[in-house]
């Protein structure tokens, strides 16, 4: 378009609108570089501080019945596998908490967590995060069925 | 348009040297696993390993709480031996990837290396396997340690 005042000649008008065009598509590359970065480390475990006391007296044990799948609302699924054997570790506000040496247990979205089951009763309610001494819940919470060893 | 198989053959075999020459070249586990030091009793050990060739040219360095103790190489593996306690295990490539764990006294861990798709490059990322899956995993692959 040209505009009052303005030199008229199609070499002034012509290399505008292509810069213009080589700086759009510049803005929409860097743009799409930047959330496919960003989309990468988007998926974080929700996780509040919890304090863990441990038990003073024997250590409750169970053993799993059937396998539970227990998931997070964010990240991927934790597989509890059935014949396993866990034994109590504390307790913190959510439940009692409770660790296995018969399969591994982690959390995990954009990072991976170690993690023991924290149950009420006979539901999972979330996990404990052994190193970061966090809760993060299950959505939803899972009964379980289980057999009890002791005390 | 079709390529001819005069021309694909030896494109092929350069991949397969660049993919071979990125591979660890080490002893195998099974060679040097009875003269490996006796774990001490107030120790553990994690070994680390890589068993997939995909993505052999990303080769991140692998850090424990911020010290670096080896590096992602395929068909390697290496361990370190450490005082119980809390540790992080991160690789970096366009994104940062963590795996904590616990470590119990005289505990041995196994962490493998998987790759996972990227913007540009791909995610080299650290998970916790259990001892069978691990032991047997590492069997055949090559010691990159110092």
């Amino acid at each position: 378009m040209r505009r009052a005042g303005r030199p008229s000649s199609t070499r002034c008008d012509g290399p505008e609108p292509a810069s213009r065009r080589r700086a759009l598509r510049l803005l929409v590359l860097g743009a799409v570089l930047v959330l496919g970065a960003c989309a990468f480390d988007v998926i974080q475990v929700r996780q509040v501080p919890a304090t863990l006391e441990t038990f003073s007296g024997p250590a409750p044990e169970w053993t799993l019945s059937q396998d539970v799948n227990v998931r997070l609302r964010e990240g991927f699924s934790t597989l509890l596998k059935s014949g396993t054997t866990w034994h109590a570790i504390g307790r913190i506000p959510q439940g009692d908490v409770y660790r296995t040496s018969d399969q591994i247990v982690t959390v995990e979205a954009s990072n991976v967590y170690e993690a023991a089951v924290v149950l009420k009763a006979d539901v999972v309610v979330g996990f404990y995060l052994l190193v970061e001494h966090t809760f993060t819940a299950a959505d939803p919470e899972v009964q379980i069925k289980r057999t009890i060893r002791s005390p | 348009m079709a390529i001819p198989k005069t021309a694909a053959r030896p494109v092929i075999a350069g991949i397969l040297l660049l993919l071979l020459a990125a591979c660890a070249s080490g002893p195998q586990f099974s060679q040097m696993q009875s003269s490996l030091p006796a774990l001490s009793a107030d120790n553990c050990r994690i070994f680390v390993y890589r068993s997939t060739v995909l993505g052999a040219a990303i080769q991140p360095s692998v850090k424990i709480n911020g010290d670096v103790v080896g590096s992602a190489v395929p068909r390697g593996f290496f361990y370190v031996d450490r005082p119980p306690g809390d540790y992080e295990i991160t690789t970096i490539t366009e994104v940062t990837r963590t795996l904590s764990l616990h470590l119990d006294a005289g505990q041995t861990r196994y962490v493998r290396l998987g790759i996972s798709m990227g913007f540009f490059v791909g995610h080299v990322y650290p998970e916790l396997v259990d001892d069978a899956a691990g032991s047997a995993e590492i069997q055949e692959l090559h010691y990159i340690g110092k």
